[in-house]
C-alpha cells in the first residue's frame, strides 16, 4: 500500500488519452488529473517543430479560473524540467509532439488557487502527476524524478511537510526536485532566506527525495533508508498497477 | 519463477536477470537501451563497460530461447502502425489508385492499393465500398512525422495472400478490444497450432468458445493488431447473430475486467446462458 503521507496515485483513470494519472496530495488536498498523448502528430504546428526531437507541450488548467499568466509560468517550469528527462529522439518521436495536460480538479483551499497567489504549494502535485501520466503513456525517459516542498518558519525551523497554512505563514518556501540519480533538477524558492538556510533545505530535501545509492544497488527487496519514501512510493505505485495488469505473466 | 523485476526509467537492469551470455547477441526490446558506463562510482570491477538501462516503466521480461529482453510497459496504448502487423481496416473512400482506410481513430488514413489483392488485375479487382472491411498487412509506415501508412492484402514477392486469410472480410461483425488484448489473442492463435495444452498469456477464451459453439457450426475470427476483432458465424443458422454477439460480449468483458482463466470460463458460461446458446 502507498504510505498515506505521500498521497494517492491512480493510473489510467480516463481511457481516450495514451496515458493518464491522478494524484491527490494529502497535505494540501490538491487533486490533479494528468493526461499525455505521445507521440502525436501536431499538423498545425509543423513549421514550428524541431526536426530531430519531439516537441513537448504542457497545459495547466486551474480549478476555478481560466488559464492565465500564473499557469503560463508553471507550464514553463514543467516544460524545462520534463524536457530535460524525456528522450525526444527515440524512434517515432522526432517531429512529433508530447502533449501533457494537467487539470486541477480540487484545490485544498479555495484561496490557494485564486488569481495571483503562489504556485509553489501546487507545484509538487503538478510535477508528480506529470511524471505518473508520462510513465503510464510509456514515454521514454532517461530517468525519473521526485520532488518535495519545504517551508522555513520565521524562527528558522524547517517544516518538511507544510500544509497550505504553514506555507502562508513561512518566511520562505522552497520546491526542489531530484532525479533518480540524485541530480538537482529544479529549485524554486519564494520569500527571504540566506544561503545557509538554502543549503539546509537542500540537504533535507535530498534525504526525502533521493534513495542513497547503497540502498538501491540491490534493486530487489531492500531496506529503504528512513525518510527517503518518495522513490519507494513511486516504485510501489507502478508495481501495484503493472503487477495487476500482467498477472497472467506469473501464472 | 524468480521474483519479478519492476523497472522505472533510468533503472539499471540487474545483470543476473539477463539471459546468460552466449554467442548470439542479446536482443533489446522496446523500453531498454544500452549505455556505456562513463563514470563508474562503484569500486567493484564491472564485467563490462556497458549497462542496460530502462527508459520506460514496467516489468522486465526475458526470453531465453530468443536471447531477448524487453519491458512490459503500461498497457492500453493507442495502436501505432509497425510493418508486418496484421490489421483490420475499414474503407473510408476510394480514389484512382488507392483505397483510403481507417486503421486507428483520429489518425490520418492508411493507403491500400487497388491492385494489392490476390489475383487482382486492372479488369478484375475487388470493388470495395465505403465501410467495407479488409484484413491487411502493414507494408510500410514511411519515415518521420506525416508519413503515409501503406497496407497490402498480398505478398508483393509471391502474389499470394500471405499469411492466408488476407483480403476483404464479408459478413460478420467487428468488436473493439484493447491493443494489448488483441496482441495476446494473436499470440495465442499462432502458438496453439504448435502446442494445444497451455493457455497462452492467460487467455482461454477462444478455445473455450470454440468448444461450446461447435454444435452450432463454429465461428470464424480475425484479429487485427489495431484492437479490432472480426467475428462471423455464418454456419450458425438461426442462432448465428446471437452467437456473434455473444462472442463479442465475451471478448469485451474479458478485456475490460482483466479476467483470470477461471473467471473467463465462468463469464463465457454466463453470457452463453443469457443469450440462450448453452445447448
Amino acid at each position: 500500500m502507498n504510505p498515506p503521507d505521500n498521497g494517492v496515485a491512480s493510473f489510467q483513470p480516463v481511457h481516450r488519452p495514451d496515458g493518464s494519472a491522478t494524484y491527490t496530495c494529502p497535505l494540501t488536498g490538491f487533486n490533479v488529473l494528468g493526461a499525455v498523448n505521445a507521440p502525436i502528430e501536431l499538423p498545425a504546428r509543423r513549421d514550428a517543430l524541431k526536426p530531430e526531437e519531439a516537441t513537448l507541450e504542457v497545459f495547466v488548467k486551474p480549478a476555478t479560473s481560466s488559464p492565465a499568466v500564473g499557469e503560463r509560468y508553471v507550464e514553463g517550469i514543467l516544460r524545462n524540467l520534463l524536457g530535460a528527462i524525456i528522450l525526444g529522439r527515440e524512434k517515432g518521436f522526432p517531429r512529433r509532439g508530447v502533449v501533457l495536460t494537467l487539470a486541477v480538479l480540487e484545490g485544498g483551499d479555495s484561496k490557494a488557487t485564486g488569481r495571483g497567489s503562489s504556485y509553489l504549494t501546487l507545484l509538487p502535485a503538478l510535477l508528480h502527476t506529470a511524471l505518473l501520466a508520462l510513465l503510464s503513456a510509456s514515454v521514454p525517459m532517461s530517468m525519473y524524478f521526485t520532488t518535495t516542498i519545504i517551508a522555513v518558519t520565521p524562527s528558522g525551523e524547517i517544516i518538511c511537510k507544510p500544509s497550505i497554512k504553514d506555507a502562508d505563514e513561512a518566511a520562505s518556501v522552497h520546491v526542489l526536485a531530484f532525479s533518480s540519480k540524485g541530480h538537482l533538477l529544479l529549485t524554486e524558492s519564494e520569500g527571504s532566506f540566506d544561503f545557509d538556510t538554502w543549503e539546509k533545505v537542500h540537504d533535507r530535501a535530498l534525504t526525502i527525495c533521493h534513495l542513497p545509492e547503497e540502498a538501491s544497488a540491490g534493486n530487489g527487496k531492500v531496506e529503504y533508508a528512513v525518510g527517503s519514501t518518495w522513490q519507494k512510493w513511486l516504485a510501489e505505485s507502478v508495481e501495484d498497477y503493472i503487477g495487476f495488469k500482467y498477472a497472467y505473466e506469473f501464472a | 519463477m524468480a521474483t519479478p523485476v519492476y523497472l522505472l526509467p533510468g533503472d539499471e537492469v540487474p545483470s543476473d536477470r539477463l539471459p546468460p551470455t552466449s554467442n548470439a547477441p542479446l536482443r533489446l526490446g522496446p523500453g531498454l537501451r544500452l549505455l556505456s558506463k562513463s563514470h563508474s562510482r562503484s569500486t567493484k570491477a564491472a564485467p563490462s563497460d556497458h549497462v542496460i538501462v530502462a527508459t520506460e516503466a514496467g516489468l522486465l521480461k526475458t526470453d531465453l530461447k530468443r536471447n531477448a529482453a524487453s519491458v512490459l510497459t503500461f498497457p492500453n496504448r493507442r495502436y501505432i502502425a509497425t510493418p508486418n502487423d496484421l490489421v483490420i481496416a475499414q474503407i473510408h473512400h476510394s480514389s484512382q489508385d488507392y483505397f483510403h482506410c481507417m486503421v486507428t481513430p483520429h489518425a490520418p488514413h492508411a493507403l491500400l492499393g487497388q491492385l494489392a489483392f490476390e489475383g487482382a488485375t486492372k479488369k478484375t479487382r475487388p470493388m470495395l465500398k465505403q465501410g467495407d472491411l479488409v484484413y491487411a498487412r502493414v507494408l510500410s509506415v514511411g519515415v518521420g512525422a506525416g508519413a503515409e501508412v501503406e497496407l497490402a492484402c498480398v505478398n508483393p514477392a509471391t502474389g499470394k495472400a500471405e499469411p492466408g486469410g488476407l483480403g476483404p472480410l464479408t459478413g460478420g461483425m467487428v468488436f473493439d478490444v484493447s491493443v494489448g488484448t488483441a496482441a495476446r489473442l494473436m499470440k495465442g492463435s499462432s502458438a496453439s497450432a504448435a502446442n494445444q495444452q497451455d493457455p497462452v498469456d492467460g487467455l482461454v477464451v477462444l478455445e473455450e468458445l470454440g468448444k461450446k459453439l461447435e454444435s452450432i457450426g463454429g465461428f470464424e475470427i480475425a484479429v487485427g493488431r489495431n484492437g479490432k476483432v472480426w467475428v462471423d458465424c455464418s454456419n450458425g443458422g438461426d442462432s448465428a447473430i446471437r452467437a456473434t454477439v455473444a462472442i463479442g460480449r465475451c471478448l469485451t468483458m474479458i478485456d475490460d475486467h482483466d479476467l483470470s482463466p477461471i473467471d473467463q470460463k465462468k463469464a463465457i458460461a454466463r453470457i452463453l446462458k443469457e443469450m440462450k446458446l448453452d445447448l
